[in-house]
């Protein structure tokens, strides 16, 4: 292996500059495919299938200059988690798959006054206090009971439906992407059955890696971005990871289907069925953009009550009021989506599908589609670590939109399969030393989540970011430790 | 972890980085679909309690073999969802393919062109575990990531592979 190459269990990776490799195109790859990552965490991905996942992305119609794969990539389903795909909007495709089934999976910060001082003591009485009323896990239900007429308002409204219903502020959908509104939603591309599942669970975590998390800044590493964010060190912050649960789910698979049924063609083209794609400007293109951001907005309003409901729990455990706590909605970012966007390709403006699987939209300062909030520092880009592990924010750097459309990473990435972790770890062993020797208390409705989830079974974070960084993709703001943790 | 309770089918869950993989054998196609049926029941929840819950029926209808077997593990997700019951203990009682009867299809290997308009079908039953009752986690959806469904290399029934997310 030369310094110019890293062999990857028979593909080769050509270095294109620090932390940016390339595998060139061959065979029906319509662009080459590139990884961004240190030579760590490249041993690390080259393991499970992520580099093949992100050459056969590469076979997409319309896929423009590269399919990307970020520092945290890793094995997923057709594509690989950590991936980015631009997809050109007029003669390309849109991919159910290259989004996922957790559509509009993504995570949301919310800050306060306190600090951890004053939360200190206070630990136990408050996760289980968060973990009585925010509804996690499977069959939990929701925090409203909604008929279907309602989850058409959520789906064709997003949370300007839970502003109506007193689950918001206004301040909140400004402190959202797209005022926390997809526009181009369209609630009867929607199926029935996926609304049946919707209907008990909105506003619930779900399980798996899904959490809420209270944290404490530990780092601020860029004082002026860290101002306009409103983080300072010893602060309490709070930190919400989910999706649209069964309704994002059954979306997926029902379009999934319809491809299949519908765009046979295309999809004999593709090495795997995962990657099924309906093309651009077909009817099929069409109605998955629409039931997508109807479900990007139910995403939405699940975070949304969630985080609502997250305020009422630190009332009663404080004893005053949200307000007065300023428990403000710093940002929310999706990870699992796909945006029409307008990019910037060889010099000429066009429309694209990009794809951000694993992976979150990171937009510089000055980019008109920052909320003003932001505008001028970029945009606040939240990155989960595992529950052992800190969390970072970061803000769009100025090389993503040259880069990487516009995305950096979106988390740690798993490092270790499920099966595995609950071998090397038990669950109440995991949340015993977090607590006796981290200070962190875990809650969960089960022990084998904990396990599954053990910091042990994650990449390094912190490599993670630090190559991010490093390529001025995102940028490092601050960094997050965790205090209380509960999940499903 | 492996479940061979019932007599011809057998499933394994293996690791896969993200998510929950299946593969299972059985001795007729029904078989090796309630055999990945049970692999995610199994994926689901540790501890499967014996007695509790009823049992309910259930059909699917799909375009081919593969689709049928995709749509079966899907409805038995939404099924959860809906009715907050982990369902466990599977029994396919009948496959019929869109030929005359499923001993042909089955026969017919990995073709499954055939007329798409026709219809593969299915009958199953299972038991439904109050979610309540137990500590569940949530597998997300059934994927076509790697899916395989095909004789087995022996000749003697069948294999399948499915990889779950969750």
């Amino acid at each position: 292996m030369s310094e110019s190459t890293f062999d990857a269990d028979g593909i080769t990776l050509e270095k294109v500059r620090d932390y940016v490799w390339e595998i060139p195109q061959e065979g029906d790859m319509r662009v080459p495919a590139r990884v961004l990552a240190s030579e760590p965490l490249l041993e690390e991905i080259k393991d499970d299938k992520t580099l093949e996942q992100i050459k056969n992305t590469t076979h997409l119609p319309g896929i423009t200059n590269h399919a990307i794969c970020m520092p945290d990539g890793h094995q997923g389903y057709g594509f690989p988690v950590g991936g980015v795909g631009a997809l050109d909007a007029e003669n390309g495709c849109i991919s159910p798959g290259a989004v996922g089934y957790d559509i509009n999976c993504g995570v949301r910060m919310m800050r306060t006054n306190l600090t951890y001082d004053e939360l200190q003591g206070r630990e136990a009485e408050l996760v289980d206090s968060l973990f009585a009323n925010v509804p996690s896990g499977l069959g939990g239900g929701g925090i409203v009971e909604a008929g279907i007429d309602a989850v058409d308002e959520i789906l064709a409204r997003g949370v300007d439906w839970a502003l109506e219903n007193g689950h918001a502020v206004e301040e909140d959908l400004l402190h959202c992407e797209d005022e926390g509104m997809r526009e181009g939603a369209d609630p009867d591309k929607v199926s029935q059955k996926a609304k049946d599942r919707g209907k008990n669970q909105i506003g619930s975590l779900g399980s798996g890696n899904h959490f809420l998390e209270v944290q404490r800044v530990t780092d601020v590493f860029d004082g002026d971005v860290g101002e306009a964010y409103g983080l300072e060190e010893d602060q309490i912050v709070v930190l919400i990871h989910c999706g649209s649960r069964g309704l994002g789910h059954q979306t997926c698979n029902d379009y999934l289907r319809k491809i299949e049924q519908q765009h046979q063609g295309l999809l004999n083209q593709l090495p795997d069925k995962e990657l099924a794609a309906a093309p651009a400007g077909s009817q099929l293109a069409e109605d998955y953009y629409g039931a997508m951001n109807a479900a990007i907005n139910f995403a939405w309003v699940n975070r949304q009550l969630i985080m609502h409901r997250t305020r009422q729990v630190f009332e009663r455990v404080f004893d005053r009021s949200w307000q007065e706590m300023e428990m403000e909605l710093l940002y929310d970012v999706a990870h699992n989506i796909a945006k029409k966007e307008s990019h910037d390709v060889g010099g000429e403006q066009r429309e694209l599908y990009v794809h951000r699987k694993g992976a979150t939209r990171a937009f510089p300062a000055g980019h008109p589609e920052v909320p003003k909030a932001y505008r001028d520092v970029g945009q606040p880009v939240i990155i989960p670590g595992s529950m052992g592990a800190g969390s970072y924010v970061l803000r769009g750097g100025e090389n993503s939109m040259d880069l990487t459309f516009g995305s950096t990473a979106h988390g740690a990435g798993r490092l270790m399969s499920r099966t595995q972790a609950k071998d090397e770890f038990w669950g109440g062993d995991v949340q015993d030393q977090l607590e006796e020797q981290e200070q962190i208390y875990v809650k969960a409705q089960s022990g084998a989540t904990v396990a599954e989830e053990a910091p042990g079974v994650y990449k390094d974070v912190d490599e993670v970011v630090r190559v991010s960084d490093e390529l001025g993709i995102g940028d490092k703001v601050a960094r997050t430790f965790p205090v209380c943790n509960i999940k499903g | 972890m492996t479940g061979d309770r019932s007599p011809g089918q057998a499933f394994e869950l293996r690791d896969h980085t993200a998510d929950i993989a299946v593969a299972a054998t059985g001795d007729t196609l029904e078989r090796v679909f309630a055999a990945v049926a049970d692999g995610l029941a199994a994926a689901s929840c540790d501890d499967i309690p014996g007695e509790t819950g009823e049992r309910f029926s259930l059909s699917v209808t799909a375009e081919s073999r593969e689709a049928l077997l995709f749509d079966y593990l899907d409805e038995l997700i939404y099924l959860r969802d809906v009715r907050n019951e982990l369902p466990v203990e599977h029994r396919v009682e009948r496959i019929e393919s869109p030929e005359v009867e499923g001993a042909t299809a089955a026969v017919t290997g990995t073709d499954d062109e055939g007329d798409a308009d026709a219809d593969w079908s299915l009958e199953a039953t299972a038991r439904g575990v109050p979610l309540a009752e137990i500590d569940a986690r949530e597998v997300k959806a059934v994927t076509y990531s790697e899916m395989r469904l095909e004789r087995a290399s022996d000749g003697e029934g069948w294999e399948a592979y499915v990889v779950f997310d969750v």
